[in-house]
């Protein structure tokens, strides 16, 4: 396992990503990475929030299209985020506040598609908005606000 | 400007911020990546309104989310000063602290612009009408502005002067 994350982070690939000497390397990678949290958790923060009670006159589906958007966003983090593991693969793969941050993200995306499941999804108008759902809002904002520290702590940690 | 930072890092207060209130730092940056999204995030779902998606929410309606937005850029603001206070070295001889600086600004001048001279323009577009050119610009370069800022932001630790306190 070790030399596989090893032969990853020293690969010609992962060497680059690192410490390639162009701006498009890690900074970008870094950037993209944080333009996806942007619109990850904006987007939730705004469905959560609406669940929660602010924006009352704007109609659950019309907000239902935020979820293709948080969507995308986790796409863009995704593959940037598996990027950014490759050049640092031996370290990060035993830090346990890494572990931590994608178990929550985990969390926080199937508490998102729940919510959605639950009330933008096909709503009934005028309907009021279950506890359960106003439950699953409360519990999107601590699990991505959890992500956010997690992932900032990385820069801390580091287990070489 | 080197005097200023100077005796700006020695005040007490600069000082204290470093030691012994060094876990501000870490927990600063958690809250500026959390004003971040929520600026971001907001941003991006009103500007796409301005520029004429999700037509069937009447843009006074979107307007609604927009006090999120307002939160996470006092947020930032805050977090963004203690930064600046601990470690003055870092952005004032830092030209992607200087772009990002001068991004918020055309972000916010551009921001006030549209709540003073167009916002109520807004209460007269009837229902999935097309928004008018005016908006669509707003929108744009609110979008660009805010996406710089974060760009920029990013930026800060690659061009930190070196010594000057940075780390990613």
């Amino acid at each position: 396992m070790h030399e596989f994350l090893e032969s990853m982070q020293y690969s010609e690939f992962g060497l680059w990503v690192a410490g390639g000497d162009t701006i498009l390397a890690y900074p970008t990678i870094l950037a993209l990475h944080t333009l996806g949290l942007g619109l990850v958790v904006g987007m939730s923060a705004i469905v959560d929030c609406r669940v929660l009670g602010v924006g009352r006159s704007v109609p659950l589906g019309d907000l239902d299209r935020l979820f293709r958007v948080m969507w995308g966003g986790f796409a863009l983090n995704a593959t940037t985020g598996v990027v950014l593991f490759i050049a640092a693969a031996s370290d990060k793969a035993y830090q346990e506040i890494f572990h931590l941050k994608i178990a929550l993200i985990i969390l926080a995306l199937v508490t998102a598609s729940r919510l959605r499941r639950m009330v933008f999804r096909r709503p009934i108008p005028d309907a009021p908005i279950p506890q359960a759902a106003k439950t699953l809002a409360v519990a999107s904002l601590v699990l991505w606000t959890g992500a956010i520290v997690a992932g900032r702590l990385m820069a801390y940690t580091t287990t070489f | 400007m080197g005097a200023f930072v100077t005796w700006l890092r020695d005040t007490p207060l600069s000082q204290a911020f470093r030691v012994p209130l060094e876990w501000l730092w870490p927990a600063c940056e958690s809250l500026h990546f959390l004003g971040l999204a929520l600026v971001i995030g907001t941003a991006a779902f009103f500007d796409a309104r301005l520029l004429g998606f999700m037509k069937r929410i009447p843009i006074r309606t979107a307007a609604q989310f927009l006090p999120l937005a307002r939160v996470g850029f006092a947020i930032n603001l805050t977090t963004g000063l203690y930064f600046f206070i601990a470690s003055p070295f870092q952005y004032a001889f830092n030209v992607a602290w200087w772009y990002k600086v001068t991004a918020i600004l055309i972000a916010v001048a551009n921001a006030g612009f549209f709540e003073i001279m167009l916002r109520s323009n807004a209460a007269g577009l009837g229902d999935g009408e097309d928004v008018p050119l005016s908006f669509k610009i707003v929108g744009t370069l609110s979008m660009v502005a805010w996406v710089n800022v974060l760009f920029w932001g990013r930026m800060l630790p690659f061009w930190a002067p070196p010594g000057s306190g940075a780390d990613l």
